[in-house]
């Protein structure tokens, strides 16, 4: 009884985590406005990765989509930062739906190198091809042009941090739904036996599809949410260096789990914090951890925290109970 | 129609189409053989082209630097391969593309430590000039392409003459097989995967005069090698050769038409190529 609720809760239990951890640490805020937004670009690799079994070197490119979809619309036509984030995940929608038809037919190992193909790409055309509206390098500011919302000022990192706070909130709980829901496990289905799914009657294309469109909303909606956070983009926001960073992430968290891209996130981004203090250049580490991470924690932080209350539950209930546990869906998922 | 425009665009196309061709083959072959895509194979393209700089720094003689960073990069690969790659074997795709970009990563970051992220210049070895229907064409370009030539015909002449290409060639269409028969298919896995990346290092040593050498110049490569393997299809040494003549021609023809296409119309054609054949123009059909 008392998981069902804990599970039911999870949401809000995050976010109240990275609430209070943010009134702990008051110096730290930009880390844990960015924990938040780095959670959702997970989530969306997580959809490919962890869901779908498809790993893309190419996640930069719809971080970066997003990115300027919101920043050339508050930069050059209106003022408004909601309608600039509705923007960002309009800009996921559409090349989602434009791309998903030819790139979910090739297998892993094409679709992989194709998004590592788009993502330099994408760098080009921010960088260089429109160099005019995007102002290269240097970058395209607009902090200034955002008006105010309502109740909040996103303008203000305190109440950026509440906003992103809340939108990771609402997240959570539509991430939580998908993964209970029935398109969550013909995601899994599918993996594990696209041959069968096809048999039983489902269109494996179409769920894949679908898969692949929700996943770039979640990219570029995270990378809408950075353009905010900082004001300004450039095209280092696409690189291609940085496409295995998130593959890390997800990994680190636990693949294919509800809140595995958070805690992925949280400790992703802390050893980041911490290494980067000693260690300018960043590839090294990151390039180490993937591979230990690979060999000797496939489970992930999720995945072994989940493996231990399982233990618990299993000590409490006793040996008269022999059913496998109920209401750990995830946790088979996450295998 | 301007030849003086035209003639020395083809042959730089060439010349590109030879450097592709070369540094593609270990990505296309080792998934071939392997059922890996090892993307580390343009970490040996970098490490190889460091070398070059460095033997030219210390000793002035470009193809002594051309020789040390095709042995280093064969070195490296056969480390790679019997120390990580072979742990990998039969894991899935997305396993093992995760762990060689890892690596790939980790090489760049140790470049960066040995030698710096300053890009450095190679000077050319040759500096004389051919006439070619009157047009001046720089010779090093026409020795980059004979070379591509030359380990094409001698990698066919290997893998059609020999036991050990016939062995390959076999690996190629079913592993288990080849194991049913008795051959030692690990050392058939090193002996081809010590072969491309000493191609990789190949292409890098050559390539060092004609782009500064960078810890990124890796990245770069990677993007082409990406387009030649998906156009010519994984695990065809022809395709891999079919495609870099492509993609070299639409780079350097493309790009004096009009600049910008040198950068954007390789990746079109990938596109609509693979739009029309999911596996490309020659991969291997079965297992992916």
């Amino acid at each position: 009884m008392w998981k069902k609720t804990l599970d039911r809760l999870g949401p809000l239990l995050v976010v109240l985590l990275v609430t209070v951890l943010r009134y702990l640490f008051p110096n730290k805020i930009s880390f844990f406005t960015e924990i938040a937004i780095y959670t959702i670009y997970v989530m969306g690799n997580n959809i490919l990765y962890g869901y779908l079994g498809l790993v893309s070197f190419g996640q930069p490119f719809y971080l970066g989509i997003g990115g300027y979809a919101t920043a050339l619309f508050l930069a050059y036509v209106g003022h408004n930062p909601l309608v600039a984030l509705l923007l960002g995940i309009g800009s996921g929608l559409v090349f989602g739906i434009v791309l998903g038809p030819s790139f979910i037919r090739l297998k892993s190992s094409y679709f992989a190198l194709i998004n590592a193909a788009l993502c330099a790409i994408g760098v080009f055309i921010f960088e260089r091809l429109l160099i005019d509206i995007t102002r290269g390098n240097d970058g395209l500011w607009f902090r200034s042009n955002m008006s105010k919302l309502p109740l909040l000022d996103v303008r203000l990192p305190q109440s950026f941090f509440l906003f992103v706070v809340i939108v990771l909130f609402l997240v959570l709980m539509i991430y939580r739904h998908l993964d209970r829901s029935t398109l969550g496990t013909m995601f899994r289905g599918l993996q594990s036996n696209e041959e069968k799914l096809k048999f039983i009657g489902y269109d494996t294309f179409k769920i894949k599809w679908v898969g692949f469109t929700i996943a770039s909303c979640f990219s570029t909606f995270a990378g809408s949410l950075y353009a905010i956070n900082f004001g300004f983009v450039n095209p280092s926001l696409g690189e291609n260096s940085r496409a295995v960073e998130v593959i890390v992430a997800t990994l680190l968290g636990g693949s294919g789990t509800v809140y595995g891209p958070f805690f992925g996130a949280f400790a992703f981004l802390g050893i980041k914090d911490i290494v980067s203090r000693w260690i300018t250049r960043w590839e090294l580490v990151v390039g180490i951890l993937t591979i230990l991470v690979l060999f000797r924690f496939s489970k992930g932080i999720w995945g072994t925290i989940q493996q231990y209350l399982l233990g618990i539950q299993k000590r409490v209930s006793g040996s008269n109970d022999i059913r496998s546990p109920k209401g750990s869906r995830s946790a088979g998922a996450g295998s | 129609m301007n030849l003086t425009l035209w003639i020395p665009a083809i042959i730089f196309g060439f010349s590109i189409s030879g450097i592709f061709f070369l540094v593609s083959l270990g990505l296309s072959i080792g998934f071939g053989l392997m059922r890996v895509v090892n993307l580390e194979q343009m970490l040996y393209y970098t490490v190889s082209a460091y070398m070059t700089y460095t033997m030219v720094r210390l000793t002035g003689m470009f193809w002594l630097g051309l020789l040390s960073g095709v042995v280093i990069a064969g070195i490296i690969g056969f480390a790679v391969e019997t120390q990580l790659l072979r742990r990998v074997y039969g894991k899935p795709m997305l396993f093992t593309m995760v762990v060689t970009f890892s690596f790939f990563l980790i090489g760049i970051g140790a470049v960066q430590y040995i030698w710096g992220l300053a890009p450095k210049p190679v000077s050319s070895p040759i500096k004389t000039m051919i006439g070619i229907f009157g047009m001046e064409i720089p010779l090093y370009r026409l020795l980059i392409i004979a070379t591509a030539g030359a380990v094409y015909v001698l990698i066919q002449l290997i893998l059609q003459k020999t036991i050990l290409g016939k062995a390959i060639r076999a690996g190629i269409e079913s592993p288990e097989n080849l194991e049913a028969l008795g051959i030692n298919i690990n050392r058939i896995f090193t002996i081809t995967f010590i072969i491309a990346s000493g191609c990789a290092g190949l292409g890098g040593a050559l390539n060092a005069p004609l782009v500064m050498v960078g810890p990124y110049m890796g990245f770069d490569m990677l993007l082409y090698a990406f387009i030649t393997v998906i156009l010519g299809g994984l695990g065809s040494i022809k395709g891999t050769l079919i495609s870099a003549l492509i993609i070299g021609q639409v780079i350097s023809v493309g790009g004096t038409l009009w600049s910008p296409l040198a950068f954007v119309a390789p990746f079109v054609v990938m596109f609509f190529v693979i739009l029309i054949k999911p596996t490309g123009l020659y991969g291997v059909k079965g297992v992916v």
